[in-house]
């Protein structure tokens, strides 16, 4: 495997010393098939210890590793770096609050989560064994499911940019992943949350959710279907 | 519900829906506006010809809908956007009076040039 020299510019930030985020170079060798979080496991092992970032599964399905790399919110982990041309500039994930370094601040992002209650509500009386649907029910969650909050689609909505209390597409990703499950019966409670000014409405299909989804799932598409069922449910 | 945000209002999907509804008739009245302004005619539009057209009350007619839909559309659209940015209600209420007043001037001027052009002749 061929190593090549590569100049990595970090934003670094550390709230008990700096007065401002301020980027720091790192070059180093590194393979091709390195990836990012790689790259940075290297640097905070070898170079610099003080660097802050997440990290945990490094299989893509965690969703901690989520930064901005050359002005594409990626996750780290499964991210090579000869996707890269040139410096490689990665930075925290914005639209958030750095607590240091790319570690940014998802309490905020969380708590919207649970306000459209993530969880299956059931009123009908529970089956004997498991609860069924059939391959056409289930498509319509199917991609909606393999959210994995990793946070790259919120973070690059302008909308949410505007106005912090926007509820975002991850929320609302989920609102939608449980209103059309056939199984839950919280549907119209979901929808009463969503149908707000902070909350559906904000969504102008930009469709930056869209191309920052690392799981490839078509938000704007479905955030759309939502706003057509809500307005069939109040007409 | 205490739903815990600064604003709470259900007019976005009255809006959101008429912003659709408002985008498919300004499809086909725009497709009417380039069909009857610039390619009914014999070779060369010249203005003498527009306003011959501004005489029939059909081709007003389309004309009148056609920038009622555009600027219902367009400051809808710019509101929208503008709710982004706004929490103070003081705030809110300037720009929509300033988008409204906006609205209905440039009606105004638009009536005016449909209906009184095609008079001149």
């Amino acid at each position: 495997m061929s190593k090549e020299k590569r100049v990595i510019k970090i934003l670094r930030y550390d709230p008990a010393n700096d007065k401002k985020p301020h980027w720091v170079d790192y070059t180093g060798e590194y393979d091709s098939d390195s990836t990012i979080l790689d790259v940075l496991n290297e640097i905070h092992w070898k170079i610099d210890g003080s660097l802050a970032y997440r990290r945990s599964c490094r299989s893509a399905i965690c969703g901690s590793c989520a930064m901005k790399v050359n002005g594409q919110n990626i996750l780290a982990c499964e991210t090579p770096i000869h996707k890269f041309k040139g410096k490689i500039k990665i930075e925290p994930l914005p639209g958030f609050s750095i607590i240091k370094d790319l570690v940014v601040d998802m309490d905020l992002f969380f708590e919207k989560l649970k306000k459209v209650k993530p969880y299956l509500i059931v009123d009908k009386p529970l089956p004997d064994k498991e609860f069924t649907q059939s391959p056409e029910e289930f498509e319509h969650i199917r991609e909606s499911v393999t959210c994995i909050l990793c946070g790259a689609c919120t973070s690059s909505c302008p909308s949410l940019w505007g106005n912090e209390d926007y509820l975002g597409p991850a929320a609302l990703l989920r609102a939608y992943r449980f209103i059309f499950d056939t199984r839950d019966d919280g549907a119209n409670d979901r929808m009463d949350i969503v149908n707000d000014k902070n909350g559906i409405w904000r969504c102008h299909t930009i469709f930056n959710c869209m191309e920052a989804c690392p799981k490839d799932i078509k938000i704007t598409e479905y955030l759309s279907r939502l706003k057509v069922k809500i307005v069939e449910n109040s007409i | 519900m205490d739903k815990n945000f600064k604003e709470t209002s259900k007019s976005g999907g009255i809006i959101w829906l008429f912003q659709r509804l408002s985008a498919v008739v300004l499809f086909v009245l725009l497709m009417a506006h380039y069909v009857t302004y610039h390619f009914i005619g014999h070779g060369v539009v010249k203005y003498v010809d527009i306003i011959e057209k501004m005489k029939a009350p059909w081709f007003n007619l389309i004309q009148f809908l056609f920038l009622l839909t555009a600027l219902y559309h367009g400051i809808n659209g710019i509101w929208m956007v503008a709710e982004d940015y706004m929490k103070k209600k003081g705030t809110r209420i300037f720009v929509f009076s300033v988008l409204v007043m906006l609205g209905v001037i440039l009606m105004f001027v638009g009536m005016l040039t449909i209906f009184k052009a095609g008079a001149k002749l």
